[in-house]
């Protein structure tokens, strides 16, 4: 199963992800799974309108959330695990309390097109929404409010994720562009890259905020350090032509980058030395999004319509 | 500040225009907790409501059912748990700011002005009170023991100084004596009516130095820069004058006993004048020579490099920022209303003054949009240069700069975990800083929610026709805060009492700076210019909230 280069690290050599689980209660495509901060729970978001709340640890089914009128593309977590905000091809994002009674909180409306992507500030009083609208929106947790709009692509917004402080928010488009915005003021403080070709699908900071993960439809993962400006890392040999596919930085054990990808495997490369370091295969059409567990060393993957499962895979002990 | 690298250096460090305002009863006083996440706010009712400065909503309101006086004044914890408030029925209440649940409340012969928390402890139980008519005195909150602190310098010669009681020594009555803690809450500074910076050992009740100011005249306030390192004065002379501290921040008070012991003088006097000597250095002196104006609320920036003062006459709303050097850089003027308390944010160019009317504004900068941010390989000029170009730059050879693209070494280790030490990290982390408070979304109201379910092209429409009056009303008139449609989320629902009011005056003071800068300061013409016209178009968008928010009143 394991395949790809050796790991820089002459301390410990790397130990292979095995399948341990797949997870079969979505009808339709699962777009997003994510474990809560504190890692007690794992949330997925499908096409089927659902969202469902498993026990990250016994992987069983805990709630099944509904009311959506669409299908819903992305979930986000608040740090404290208590909230869970969706966000729906209905126009619409949902905050739900992850606890019983698993209730709809708040259903927050401004988006004039699907919502496609969100997530919540570290604070967790604001969430910010990217949108086929081609707009950012940043919302108030307490209140439901639209704080702000910000016009900041010409095509729909793929991804949009805060920094460690919350001071900014990095931004990524079909536009090709990928902007860095001050999340009080909502002005454009640096464009990161800005090419017509390929479109931006996933942008995310690493967990130190310094550096940004970038995703582009030709197949290619590249670490930036946004205050020069210049990348630092290319991560390749995975397959990104046509969907939004989540990656992540794993650091429980090593330091990896993990990447869904259309080949219908979960790619693993080694941080520094950018080898491939493992293809979890299984799935049976492409992973769309992956997530690693905060603590341990754990990963979920959701797959497309052809799948609809979610896997979840750890590192031999 | 994590977008310290990439801001933009041509914008100032100052703020310019009111960029909104808070309303919630009538707010008396405010202060910062250390970061400036939240902003706690004391009001005219008892209540004391703490706003996340980030959404600018209320995160929590502190009520107490035993009072119902206005509160003087408000005070943070060092990280954040506790809030002290003291209020007009002579009492001092501590209050726990997560639980929301009283702590203890001590009752004072007089009524507190003005109290702070002691600023050494996470957990303070010790509080410095400045009462309206009787000496700056100790409270111990735990047990309410008092201690008086002397406000003169005793003839006696042992150095302690018999407790005043109503009146000062010398006669001057009911007034307030200033006074405040040092930065670890050893020493405390007073500032007298003689015209004395009297520098006190509080836990042995002790005059340790004095500092005479030239011209005598009544100390009103007396402020610490948050770094400990400078001291600002007002006095009624009209004068702000700014002092360096020579003492260490770390031990005080232990430097100030080696100073009695090395120190050789016989009279008790001119020994505290010659270790006073020793511990603060005058500075620079502010004032206005033309008008001779009285300053009110004078305060220094969170990095301590400006000091603000407001101006003290009746039915204006005027702020005054000087740099360090003591150049007057900004006169902020907002509407027709006196200035009753100031701060300035420990971390941002942001100001937050309070209204006689108890309306809180919050002066920013007036961010223009810097084009160069939306070009990666731009670069912002103040001026046109002559561009002088490369021998072969225009020449089409488009393979060799594909190449040159990547000069970085990919090879190089990356730490994508490790977070630097901020300025507010410090030795004592006895307990975890209280940053923000959680948000919980209230819960929508449930009918409304089903309405709205799938008619989102119905509610475009709605707005469109809807006006933002008509809106208002309606608003006011639901309870629940369902946020229904975008227009009145985009402008700020009146549920949170927050609203965007530019200042008309600020806006005419902002256009007159363009023509003619008070000072040449970096950047003013380029982003004034542009600023003035986004500032008036928002006031166009939302002048119905203006009228509407003086009708509340």
């Amino acid at each position: 199963m394991a395949s790809g280069g050796g790991s820089q690290q002459p301390t410990s050599a790397y130990k292979p992800y095995r399948h341990v689980k797949s997870l079969t209660a979505h009808q339709r495509a699962v777009s997003c799974v994510k474990f809560s901060n504190d890692g007690t729970l794992l949330a997925s978001a499908s096409l089927d309108k659902t969202l469902i709340i498993w026990s990250a640890s016994s992987l069983s089914l805990l709630h099944r959330l509904v009311g959506h009128s669409d299908g819903i593309s992305d979930l986000a977590w608040s740090s404290d695990s208590h909230y869970i905000c969706s966000a729906s091809d209905d126009r619409t994002l949902r905050i739900w309390d992850a606890r019983a009674p698993f209730e709809c909180l708040k259903v927050l409306k401004g988006h004039a097109d699907f919502v496609f992507c969100v997530n919540f500030n570290p604070q967790s009083n604001l969430i910010v929404s990217g949108s086929f609208d081609e707009t950012i929106r940043i919302w108030e947790v307490k209140t439901g409010r639209c704080l702000r709009v910000i016009r900041a692509h010409s095509m729909p917004v793929t991804s949009v994720h805060f920094n460690r402080d919350g001071s900014l928010i990095v931004s990524g488009s079909h536009d090709g562009s990928c902007k860095i915005w001050d999340a009080n003021e909502g002005t454009c403080l640096k464009t990161l890259i800005d090419d017509k070709d390929p479109a931006v699908s996933f942008t995310k900071f690493s967990p130190n905020g310094k550096f940004i993960l970038v995703a582009t439809l030709d197949s290619t993962l590249k670490l930036w350090n946004y205050s020069t400006g210049k990348f630092l890392k290319i991560y390749q040999g995975h397959t990104n032509r046509a969907y939004c596919i989540t990656s992540t930085f794993s650091v429980t054990s090593g330091k990896y980058i993990v990447s869904g990808s259309e080949d219908k495997c979960v790619y693993l490369w080694d941080l520094q030395s950018k080898a491939m370091l493992q293809k979890l295969e299984g799935h049976s059409d492409t992973v769309i999004s992956v997530t690693c567990h905060p603590s341990v060393n754990k990963i979920a993957s959701a797959a497309l319509e052809g799948d609809r499962t979610i896997r979840i895979w750890m590192q031999d002990p | 500040m994590m977008n310290a690298p990439i801001i933009d250096p041509l914008q100032g460090d100052f703020p310019e225009v009111i960029e909104e305002y808070l309303e919630h009863g009538v707010m008396k006083c405010i202060a910062f907790n250390r970061r400036g996440t939240l902003l706690a706010a004391g009001c005219s009712d008892g209540s004391c409501v703490i706003w996340d400065f980030e959404t600018r909503g209320i995160a929590k309101e502190l009520r107490d059912r035993d009072c119902a006086a206005a509160i003087t004044s408000v005070c943070w914890s060092k990280h954040g748990h506790r809030i002290l408030v003291s209020a007009a029925d002579k009492s001092l209440t501590l209050w726990d700011v997560v639980s929301g649940e009283k702590i203890s409340r001590v009752v004072l012969q007089q009524t507190p002005l003005q109290s702070r928390l002691h600023p050494g402890s996470s957990m303070p139980s010790i509080c410095l009170a400045c009462p309206l008519s009787s000496a700056p005195t100790i409270v111990d909150l735990s047990t309410g023991s008092t201690t008086v602190l002397p406000v003169t310098v005793p003839s006696d010669g042992n150095g302690v100084a018999p407790p005043s009681r109503n009146k000062y020594p010398d006669g001057t009555p009911y007034t307030l004596t200033a006074a405040c803690f040092n930065k670890n809450g050893d020493l405390v500074y007073m500032g007298n009516s003689k015209g004395e910076i009297l520098i006190i050992d509080h836990k042995n009740v002790k005059v340790l130095a004095m500092i005479p100011i030239s011209s005598g005249a009544v100390i009103k306030n007396i402020v610490f820069s948050r770094n400990g390192q400078y001291l600002l004065t007002n006095s009624n002379d009209r004068i702000i004058r700014i002092y360096e501290n020579l003492l260490p921040l770390k031990d005080g008070l232990g430097a100030l006993d080696n100073l009695h012991k090395t120190i050789e003088e016989e009279d008790i006097v001119e020994k505290m004048k010659a270790v006073g000597s020793k511990c603060l250095v005058l500075f620079r002196e502010f004032q206005d020579l033309i008008t001779k104006m009285h300053w009110k609320a004078p305060c220094f920036s969170g990095d301590g490099e400006w000091v603000m003062a407001a101006s003290a006459s009746k039915g204006e709303h005027k702020i005054y920022i000087w740099d360090r050097v003591g150049h007057l850089v900004k006169m902020l003027e907002g509407p027709k209303e006196a200035v009753f308390d100031l701060a300035w944010h420990p971390v941002h160019p942001i100001i937050v003054s309070v209204s006689l009317t108890g309306l809180v504004y919050i002066w920013a900068k007036d961010y223009t949009e810097n084009w160069s941010a939306f070009a990666p390989d731009f670069k912002e000029l103040e001026e046109n240069e002559e561009y002088v170009e490369r021998e072969d730059e225009f020449d089409l050879v488009p393979e060799t700069e594909k190449v040159k693209e990547s000069d970085v070494n990919e090879d190089d280790e990356v730490d994508i975990v490790t977070v630097e030490k901020d300025q507010f990290s410090d030795s004592d982390m006895s307990q975890e800083e209280l940053r923000f408070l959680p948000a919980i979304p209230c819960p929508d109201v449930l009918e409304q929610q089903d309405k709205c379910v799938g008619s989102s092209s119905k509610l475009m429409d709605s707005n469109q026709s809807g006006s933002p009056l008509s809106e208002e009303n309606e608003q006011n008139g639901l309870a629940a805060n369902n946020a229904s449609s975008p227009l009145e989320e985009d402008t700020g629902g009146t549920r949170l009492k927050r609203k965007r009011k530019p200042s008309e005056k600020g806006l005419e003071l902002q256009a007159e700076k363009v023509r003619k800068p008070l000072k040449p300061v970096k950047s003013s013409g380029r982003s004034s210019k542009t600023k003035s016209k986004s500032v008036v178009d928002q006031d166009y968008g939302n002048g119905v909230y203006a009228d509407d928010g003086s009708d509340d009143y």
